[in-house]
């Protein structure tokens, strides 16, 4: 990797990252060239510059600003909402057997609705607003973590229990060393997941149910053939998720793959 | 001893998988029991919170008047063709970029980039392009399948053992040989559970692409009955839509999934190598 012979002189630059950034700025080329070559009206695909126009303008105005803040807050209320209440729900079903065999068929049926389909209802129930969403996204993530933690417990072994009960665990360490240890490859997987899910369910909701917010700032810039806005969204919801990816995700994954070994 | 306890082990699934199925019948229709009490209790008009005879009047009503079958048979239609080309777009570029460094670096990022803006951002600019209908919905559940299936056969592709590789080459395997024999044996299980994963983000994706992008479908039934305050109607489509995800994923895509594992698991399980 590293043997590719760099140029004498000027700034050294990992080769890696140069093949790397090419795609873009090829894609960025196109994009600013399209119009004038593929005769696209601008309505269509207004130029990066204006894009940039409008991400400055918007940003000195903090009309953006306030637009993120809204997805993210709400975000974040959602997915602690949802995960708070289906992680120990999701431990405290799975610990029974009778319980959780009763509750899995429901639980994978509501995981499969959940999400965008309840927005057409949360409209009706909660009318058009913080509500609606609010509501899409506890329940999207909600349905998505607590299968997860069923799912998880229910695949301990049963050897496990039994080891431990022979050792002289009462209930609360059967919990605490067996069934929390074990679950939590699955618990990991659920937060994962219902946060994929939930920013997707974000996004839609506050496009179809939303005031404001980044979803919605990009649907309703379709009415008005603000094209450059709907890029701007694109964009911003792209790189709002890789930072929730790098900043949030990878770091709790790579700290718990090492501390428990979770490599698959 | 270990006849009895084998033997116990045997024994015991069996009638187990049967009162597990008749807790999980009880479950639903303790839900269902709940629902009608509760409209009972909370006495709200119909079109704010509907009975499930409300509901299931509703579907008999969707069902004679042929909307429901109709609708069904769009939505099947737009998500068969969506995943399958996303699947196999998915499958090549994974392919490309699994075997070629260089093309691993050079696309590498802006892939993940674009797998971050998420097809739902997609639609709006979509609209704009395409305008609403079936090339619109087709693009947007292409786009959630191609994803998944890409990183997944990568990782497939990545993780064959180059043993495997060799002992083929040496036997006079050419490059097409090597790909179909080994390599594209050994990423399967990979590709499948890639599949089976953009299957489910893709059926949500295809839900919200109707409710915003068609004029038929699972999902525009479920926003056009909330618009129109049929909220019975939204029920059907969303109890319909649970039920086919789940009929989807139970009997077609993990019997698939572990059929391939079972079929073809086995070369990776071998070496013992990740």
């Amino acid at each position: 990797m590293t043997e590719t012979v760099s140029r004498v002189g000027g700034p050294r630059i990992d080769p890696m990252l140069l093949t790397g950034v090419l795609p873009f700025v090829v894609v960025l080329s196109l994009w600013a060239l399209a119009p004038a070559l593929a005769d696209i009206p601008a309505y269509k695909l207004p130029s990066p510059l204006t894009v940039w126009d409008t991400f400055w303008s918007m940003t000195a105005d903090g009309s953006l600003a306030s637009e993120i803040w809204a997805s993210l807050r709400r975000l974040a209320v959602g997915y602690l909402l949802g995960n708070l209440i289906a992680i120990p729900l999701g431990l405290a079903i799975a610990l029974n057997r009778a319980v959780a065999e009763t509750m899995t068929p429901v639980l994978s049926f509501f995981q499969s609705i959940a999400g965008i389909a309840w927005v057409p209802l949360a409209i009706i129930w909660f009318g058009v607003g913080q509500g609606s969403v609010l509501f899409v996204i506890a329940n999207t993530i909600f349905f998505a973590s607590i299968y997860s933690t069923v799912i998880g417990v229910q695949s301990i072994p049963q050897v496990l229990y039994r080891a431990a009960a022979c050792h002289g665990a009462n209930q609360w360490h059967i919990i605490t060393s067996v069934v929390v240890p074990g679950a939590l490859v699955q618990i990991l997987v659920g937060l994962r997941t219902s946060m994929a899910y939930g920013w997707r369910a974000l996004v839609a909701a506050e496009m179809i149910a939303g005031t404001n917010g980044i979803g919605y700032m990009t649907l309703e810039a379709v009415q008005w053939y603000q094209t450059e806005i709907v890029l701007l969204g694109m964009i911003l919801i792209g790189i709002l998720w890789l930072a929730l990816d790098f900043l949030i995700f990878r770091p709790i994954e790579r700290m718990t793959v090492r501390r428990w070994g979770l490599l698959q | 001893m270990t006849d009895v306890s084998a033997a116990a082990v045997r024994g015991l699934p069996l009638p187990r998988v049967k009162t597990s199925q008749w807790r999980g019948i009880l479950g639903i229709l303790v839900v269902l029991a709940l629902w009608q009490v509760s409209v009972w209790i909370i006495a709200l008009p119909a079109y704010f919170y509907p009975a499930p005879v409300d509901v299931a009047a509703a579907f008999v009503d969707l069902i004679n008047k042929g909307i429901l079958p109709a609708y069904i048979a769009d939505s099947a239609f737009r998500y068969a063709t969506g995943v399958a080309t996303g699947l196999t777009l998915g499958v090549c570029f994974g392919l490309l970029i699994g075997l070629s460094r260089f093309w691993s670096r050079l696309l590498g990022p802006i892939i993940n980039f674009f797998y971050a803006i998420v097809e739902v951002a997609w639609i709006p600019l979509l609209v704009i392009w395409i305008g609403y209908g079936f090339n619109t919905i087709l693009i947007a559940i292409s786009y959630v399948v191609f994803f998944p299936v890409l990183y997944n056969t990568l990782t497939g592709v990545q993780t064959v053992q180059q043993v495997l590789i060799n002992a083929v080459r040496t036997l006079g395997a050419t490059r097409r040989q090597v790909l179909t024999s080994v390599i594209l044996p050994s990423a399967l299980p990979n590709i499948i559970t890639g599949f089976r994963v953009g299957a489910g983000f893709a059926f949500r994706g295809l839900i919200f692409a109707e409710m915003i992008a068609a004029g038929s479908g699972l999902g525009f039934l479920i926003f056009d009955g909330a618009t129109t305050r049929q909220t019975d109607r939204v029920v059907v489509g969303m109890i319909m839509m649970g039920v086919l995800w789940l009929a989807l994923d139970r009997l077609f895509l993990r019997p698939v999934e572990r059929a391939t594992i079972e079929r073809w698991g086995l070369v990776r399980a071998q070496g013992g190598g990740s």
